[in-house]
């Protein structure tokens, strides 16, 4: 009896224990990658790191950081870097993100290459300038029932580099069942010339974690990490006519490129800029825009709501913003006029706007885009 | 559990495959809280493809709207919004959009909250996630938005 309840217990823990230690050291042994090294576009940086982390967070670490919208769980599709070594084949992770092209070039995510080995690497020269901030909350503003102005003082460093139309990811903390830091890019609606702050115009997405801490959680005085800037979007300098189309949030980027140009004094070019909203309470920086175009006389400002309710008195543009695109290209905008289009918003709105530019002879390779996904 | 179902509920947990998992508060084995939906739903007199064939359409009027609300039925307020990339199905069988939809019911502000995984746990696994959860299905609040 004695031996059945305190023996027969105890070997078992004893065993466990055993084999416990024997696969932690045989973890320590295989898994010991030693150093490797990443050579960054052929000689260009050269990094002697510890193997065996993901190469997403190894850079990271380096502080050299390759834009990811989810942290590394492979669910965004964003960490893209080209291997020019032997990483072994695509991951059944990786190629739901690959075009044929991506793969035939060995595009992968920097999240799911884990480093056993030295490794050559090719990454935009740009993503060298990108850096991680340490900021405090200056101001924020509630500029819509579900739009909010969060203005950054930038503190180490202090001030950041950028192009009107970029943006940063905003790094927001764990909090309530969030167990995880997590983040989330956000265009910078401040000019350049603002170093010392960013920016952002934060729309609450119903069940989103950053959108929701924002909201929620966020206030004046708080300090706030972020790195950046990333991305290509903003003004190609050529004369041509901008029709600029943009909903919600997607104000932030044409704020900080407009902005940008009348500080610069490029009022030369015709711009047209459409913004879509659903009803008057969703429409801000009205005021603002009007005051631009009083002193920018080739700057015109058409807002449209989709469904204007009674109460509103609207008298402006009504319907989807498509359709009232489509309306003033064939009755407004001269259609001799060189153009190019610069988008911001949902995938379907882009998709839907880049359709009725092209119906009307804009070349697809002159229509830019800040895609939200 | 099957290793089937063992493997998914490891899926589930926070940090896996989404930052505040599939679970909520919920301590519970899935089969558990699957079996325990699936009555509340038969209590509700409601089919789950049914259900999932009403899910489907709003979504499909909310991307009408392009990114902004947009009135559906003339009862119901729908935005629906994507963020960049895909989520796996925690029970591996697929990959979704992080396509979000948010369907109000203007007489009583009763909001339903599903993503294009959440219909897919739902339509094809009767998951509608646990307890805490943020995207969990409520049955009663699918009966009252849906209207069935």
């Amino acid at each position: 009896m004695f031996l059945t309840v305190v023996l027969a217990p105890t070997a078992v823990g004893l065993i466990g224990a055993v084999l416990a230690l024997f696969i932690s050291i045989t973890d320590l042994i295989v898994n010991n990658y030693g150093e490797v090294v990443i050579d960054i576009n052929k000689g260009k940086r050269k990094l002697t790191v510890k193997g065996g982390a993901p190469l997403l967070m190894t850079l990271s670490e380096q502080e050299i950081f390759i834009p990811s919208a989810c942290g590394g769980r492979g669910s965004c599709g964003a960490c893209k870097v080209r291997v020019l070594s032997d990483v072994g084949p695509h991951l059944p992770t990786e190629t739901p993100y690959m075009s044929k092209t991506e793969i035939d070039q060995n595009i992968r995510l920097s999240c799911q290459i884990k480093l056993k080995k030295n490794i050559e690497i090719e990454i935009p020269d740009e993503l060298f300038n990108i850096r991680r901030f340490q900021g405090t909350v200056e101001k924020i503003l509630d500029l819509t029932h579900d739009i909010k102005e969060v203005y950054i003082r930038l503190n180490q460093p202090e001030a950041i580099e950028f192009k009107s139309g970029q943006y940063i990811q905003l790094v927001v903390p764990p909090y309530g069942k969030v167990k995880e830091s997590t983040q989330r890019g956000y265009s910078m609606s401040s000019v350049p010339s603002d170093r010392n702050h960013v920016e952002l115009l934060i729309r609450l997405v119903p069940g989103g974690i950053v959108t929701t801490y924002v909201h929620t959680l966020l206030k004046e005085g708080q300090p706030i990490e972020l790195t950046g800037p990333y991305g290509e979007f903003g003004v190609h300098d050529t004369g041509a006519m901008m029709i600029c189309v943009a909903g919600g949030s997607g104000m932030a980027p044409f704020k900080s490129i407009l902005n940008d140009m009348l500080e610069n004094g490029k009022k030369d070019r015709e711009i047209w800029y459409f913004f879509g909203a659903r009803t008057r309470k969703d429409l801000f920086y009205l005021e603002e825009l009007a005051e631009m175009e009083k002193k920018w006389d080739k700057f015109h400002f058409v807002a449209a709501l989709s469904e204007p309710q009674p109460e509103d008195n609207w008298q402006g543009e009504s319907g989807l913003i498509t359709q009232v695109l489509e309306k003033y290209l064939t009755t407004v905008i001269d259609g001799g006029a060189p153009k190019e289009g610069y988008l911001c918003g949902s995938p379907g709105m882009l998709d839907a706007c880049i359709a009725v530019m092209k119906k009307f002879g804009m070349s697809e390779d002159k229509i830019y885009f800040d895609k939200f996904a | 559990m099957s290793p089937q179902y063992i493997k998914a509920q490891a899926n589930m947990k926070p940090g896996v495959i989404t930052s505040s998992g599939f679970l909520g508060d919920d301590e519970r084995p899935i089969l558990d809280i699957i079996s325990h939906d699936e009555e509340t739903m038969r209590k509700l007199n409601l089919d789950f493809a049914e259900v999932a064939e009403a899910m489907h359409r709003i979504m499909t009027e909310g991307l009408k709207g392009l990114g902004e609300p947009i009135t559906v039925d003339e009862v119901l307020l729908v935005q629906v919004n994507d963020a960049r990339g895909f989520l796996p199905c925690p029970f591996e069988d697929g990959i979704f959009r992080k396509t979000n939809v948010a369907a109000r019911l203007a007489s009583t502000g009763r909001l339903l909250l599903y993503s294009d995984l959440s219909l897919h746990l739902f339509e094809k696994h009767h998951f509608l996630q646990g307890r805490g959860s943020p995207f969990r299905l409520e049955p009663e609040v699918l009966k009252e938005v849906l209207r069935l």
